[in-house]
This record gives C-alpha cells, sequence and structure tokens, in this order.
C-alpha cells in the first residue's frame, strides 16, 4: 500500500475521571484517505498503543449519529468546538498542511467525564428552564393544530435543527463557570417555541426564564456563537429579537403589576 | 422576573451608557471644541459658564456622577465573568467585545484622573487650564492622557452597535453590520475631534 508509511498524529487531552488531574498523550494512526477524526479515534481503540510504544487505556470518546447531527462527538479539535464526526482529516491537512499533529481535547465548558467525553446535562436542564416544547399532552384525542406560517417556517425550521451540541456554549465568553447564562442556543430555541402557533399560548413563561438569573441579558455580544454554530443557525439575529422582546415584555408586565 | 435575576440591572447599565453618560460625553467634547475657536479666552469663558450654572452641583452628581459609578461598578463585575477567548476565536466582533472591556478599565483609570485633577484639585477656570497644559506639554503624559481619551472613545462608539442589539433596534444581518460601520466611523470621528482638542489645549 503506497500510504503505509505515513501517520496520523495525534495529541489527545485525557483525564482519567472527573476529578482526575487532565494529561496529554499521542498517538500515531495509519493515514488512509477519507478518514474523519472519529474513525482516528476508532483506530486508537483497536491498538491504544501511544507514541512512546506504551499500551494504555483506550481513549474515551461519545459518538452516536455519525452525520453531525446527534452533537455527542463535539470536542476541540485544534481548539475549535465542531464535531468529530464531520470533521475531515483530509480537510484538516487542507488547512494545517499534511501530518501535521491534530489536537483534541474536550469541551472546556462542561465537567469532563473522562478523556473526551463532557457531561452536557446543563443544557438539557436549561432546555427544561425555558420550556422549549410545545405542551399538546392531554387524555383526549384533539384534532391537527395550526400550522407555521410560511414565512416563519423558513427561519424556525433552521433553529430546530439545533442539536444541543455546545459549540456555541463553548465559544461564548459569557458562558463561564462565573456566570449561570443559559447560552445562545437556549435564546435561539425560545424564539422557535414562541413562534410555534401552539408554543406561543406559552411564551410568557420563556420570556419570565429567559430574563431569570443568567439569562439572556447575560449576552455581551460577541458574536462567536454565530460564527461555530454547526448548523447555521443566526444567533445573533435571534438573540436581538429576543433582547427586543423580553424588554417589551419586562415592561408590559411591570404595567400590569 | 424573579428577584434574583438581574436583567433589570444590565439593562439599566445599557441604558445609562447612552443617556446620560454617552449625551454628556458629547456635550463634553462639544464645548471643549470652543478651543478652536477664540484660544485659552474663550475655553476660560466656557468654562466658567458652566461652573456658574444654575443647580451645577445638582446635575454633576444626578447626570454625570451617579450614572457613571453605577456603569463602572456592575461594569466591572461584567468584565470579571467573562472568560475571554479572543486568542482562540479571532473574529472582529470578538476582538471588539474583548477591547470593549480593556477600554473599560483604562477608561475608568483615566476619569479617575481625569477628574480628581481637573474638577477637585482646581476651581479656577484659569487653573483648570493650568493644570490641563502642565499635563499635556509633557509628551509622554500627552501620549496617556490621548489614550484615555481614546479608550473612552472608543468603548462610546462600539457600546453604541451593542447597546442597538440589547434593545433590539438591530436584529438583522445588513442593520447591525451597517452599524458595526457606523460605530467605527463615530470612534475614528470622535478619536480624531478630541486628539485634536488635546493638540490645541497643548498648545496654550
Ligand atoms: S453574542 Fe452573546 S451569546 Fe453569542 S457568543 Fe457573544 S456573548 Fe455569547
Ligand atoms: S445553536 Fe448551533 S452550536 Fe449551539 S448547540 Fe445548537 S447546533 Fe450547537
Ligand atoms: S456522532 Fe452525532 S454529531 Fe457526530
Amino acid at each position: 500500500m503506497a500510504n503505509d508509511d505515513k501517520f496520523i498524529n495525534i495529541k489527545v487531552k485525557r483525564q482519567d475521571g472527573p476529578d482526575a488531574a487532565p494529561y496529554w498523550e499521542e498517538f500515531n494512526v495509519p493515514y488512509k484517505p477519507n478518514m474523519n477524526v472519529v474513525s482516528v479515534l476508532m483506530e486508537v481503540r483497536k491498538n491504544p498503543v501511544n507514541v512512546q510504544g506504551k499500551a494504555v487505556n483506550p481513549v474515551v470518546w461519545e459518538c452516536n449519529c455519525l452525520e453531525e447531527v446527534c452533537g455527542a462527538c463535539t470536542m476541540l479539535i485544534n481548539g475549535v468546538p465542531r464535531q468529530s464526526c464531520a470533521a475531515l482529516i483530509d480537510k484538516i491537512y487542507e488547512q494545517t498542511g499534511f501530518g501535521k499533529q491534530i489536537v483534541l481535547a474536550p469541551l472546556t465548558k462542561f465537567p469532563v467525564v473522562r478523556d473526551l467525553t463532557i457531561n452536557r446535562e446543563r443544557m438539557f436542564a436549561n432546555l427544561i428552564r425555558v420550556k422549549a416544547w410545545v405542551p399538546v399532552d392531554g387524555s383526549w384525542a384533539i384534532a391537527r393544530g395550526p400550522r407555521f406560517a410560511d414565512r416563519e417556517q423558513r427561519w424556525a425550521y433552521i433553529i430546530s435543527r439545533c442539536m444541543t451540541c455546545g459549540c456555541c456554549q463553548e465559544a461564548c465568553p459569557n458562558v463561564s463557570n462565573k456566570s449561570k447564562f443559559i447560552g445562545p442556543s437556549h435564546i435561539a430555541q425560545v424564539r422557535l417555541f414562541n413562534t410555534h402557533p401552539i408554543g406561543e399560548m406559552h411564551k410568557e413563561e420563556r420570556l419570565d426564564a429567559l430574563m431569570y438569573e443568567g439569562g439572556i441579558q447575560e449576552c455581551g455580544n460577541a458574536q462567536n456563537c454565530r460564527k461555530v454554530c454547526p448548523k447555521e443557525i443566526p444567533l445573533t439575529n435571534h438573540i436581538a429579537f429576543m433582547n427586543k422582546e423580553t424588554n417589551k415584555y419586562a415592561f408590559r408586565r411591570w404595567r400590569y403589576r | 422576573m424573579d428577584k434574583k435575576s438581574n436583567f433589570f440591572l444590565r439593562r439599566i447599565h445599557s441604558l445609562l451608557a447612552i443617556i446620560p453618560i454617552g449625551i454628556f460625553l458629547l456635550f463634553h467634547l462639544s464645548l471643549n471644541t470652543t478651543v478652536f475657536f477664540g484660544g485659552r479666552e474663550t475655553y476660560e469663558a466656557v468654562i466658567n459658564f458652566m461652573k456658574n450654572m444654575p443647580l451645577v452641583l445638582v446635575l454633576e452628581l444626578v447626570i454625570i456622577f451617579l450614572p457613571i459609578t453605577v456603569h463602572a461598578l456592575y461594569g466591572l463585575w461584567i468584565v470579571y465573568v467573562a472568560k475571554n477567548n479572543a486568542l482562540n476565536y479571532k473574529y472582529g466582533n470578538n476582538w471588539a467585545f474583548y477591547l470593549q472591556r480593556i477600554t473599560a478599565l483604562i477608561t475608568i483609570v483615566f476619569l479617575v484622573f481625569h477628574v480628581y485633577l481637573q474638577r477637585f484639585s482646581v476651581h479656577e477656570a484659569e487653573a483648570v487650564i493650568d493644570s490641563l497644559t502642565s499635563i499635556l506639554h509633557n509628551p509622554a503624559f500627552f501620549i496617556l492622557y490621548a489614550i484615555g481619551l481614546l479608550a473612552a472613545v472608543y468603548h462610546f462608539a462600539n457600546g453604541l452597535f451593542t447597546f442597538l442589539i440589547t434593545w433590539g433596534v438591530t436584529i438583522g444581518d445588513h442593520s447591525q453590520k451597517i452599524c458595526r460601520y457606523i460605530s467605527l466611523g463615530l470612534f475614528v470621528v470622535l478619536g480624531v475631534w478630541g486628539v485634536g482638542i488635546l493638540t490645541v489645549i497643548a498648545g496654550f
């Protein structure tokens, strides 16, 4: 094989458990065309020997859909948060040069479970907090509800592609362990469900949640979130719109008090 | 809204920045513009006029001192909370965000000196101008003073851009981009204007 002598060199930030100290470990994986970061990690799992030739525990990471829709495989790849299933080695080399070391690290804004696996529970809890759903459950059958108007459906669909991957949260300077900011993705989700013809009936509850501690007010308009979102959700537009909505709502609520 | 929420505080913080602080900044620069016309005598007359305004102490307290103090103190908390990452994510807006925080700190230091030297340690119009010229005649201090002024002006111009988003005025990409350019233009205009004023005063 022509590629026999070529290697993909990766450097992984590892951590044996939630409270263990992190350390770096390098691996070489034989190069094949069309690999992605997930398949490189699978090779490491088959043969978990580091560059020093020492057999080690295989690297732990998460993945599921393998087509950039579940968000489970999100990690820092050369410092940028993205899905490792969608990170093609050849594409990375096009930018950095063939054979250049690829650095993998867990997201920094979430607790590490082990190696590259992180715990994104905070994001799910915050989705519950902002009531990111349409409440239609009942004990009897109901007829078909109203539908999105076409002009709204067009942009609302794009928000619905959010996979709670955490890239936007990772890049946002205002999401940190010093703040309780729910993050950009959730602000967009509120807009989605507040626009839904049935979801709209509960829109005040979501606005309340959005103005609670760690709510929309924590955004400082750095606009990184929008740049890193793999689903190309124009988060900054949705944040600005929800700024307007929450301001109006705050004023109205105060007048009626 | 829960009592625990800082939503209200954040919005007040944003509002104060423009009303009255931003307006005061423009007013301040406009008054100083008189140095371009008529030199030292006019400037002295203007300062005297200002100092003799009715209720000047109340105005200073309500329009200038309190809003700036509230904005600065809560702003320090905002600066502390952010985890800046401009080196990892080198986007223009992220740099602007980082600079907004750096200029915030510079402006606070500058204002403390500015207010102490030109407001509290001297009182007569003549003495105010003397205290200014003695600083500005020294090239090193001139540069420091200009940096302070540019920081304040940047913080205002860039703040205007984020203010429009915070209040939901600019929502789409296009309007945000146009306001980004306007804010940059404003920074350049105010910066040149302010340093021009300093240069003229340095020549007194
Ligand atoms: S625009 Fe707001 S939410 Fe997005 S990265 Fe900046 S601070 Fe975070
Ligand atoms: S908004 Fe985009 S970056 Fe953020 S969690 Fe959703 S898909 Fe990921
Ligand atoms: S495995 Fe689902 S996004 Fe990568």
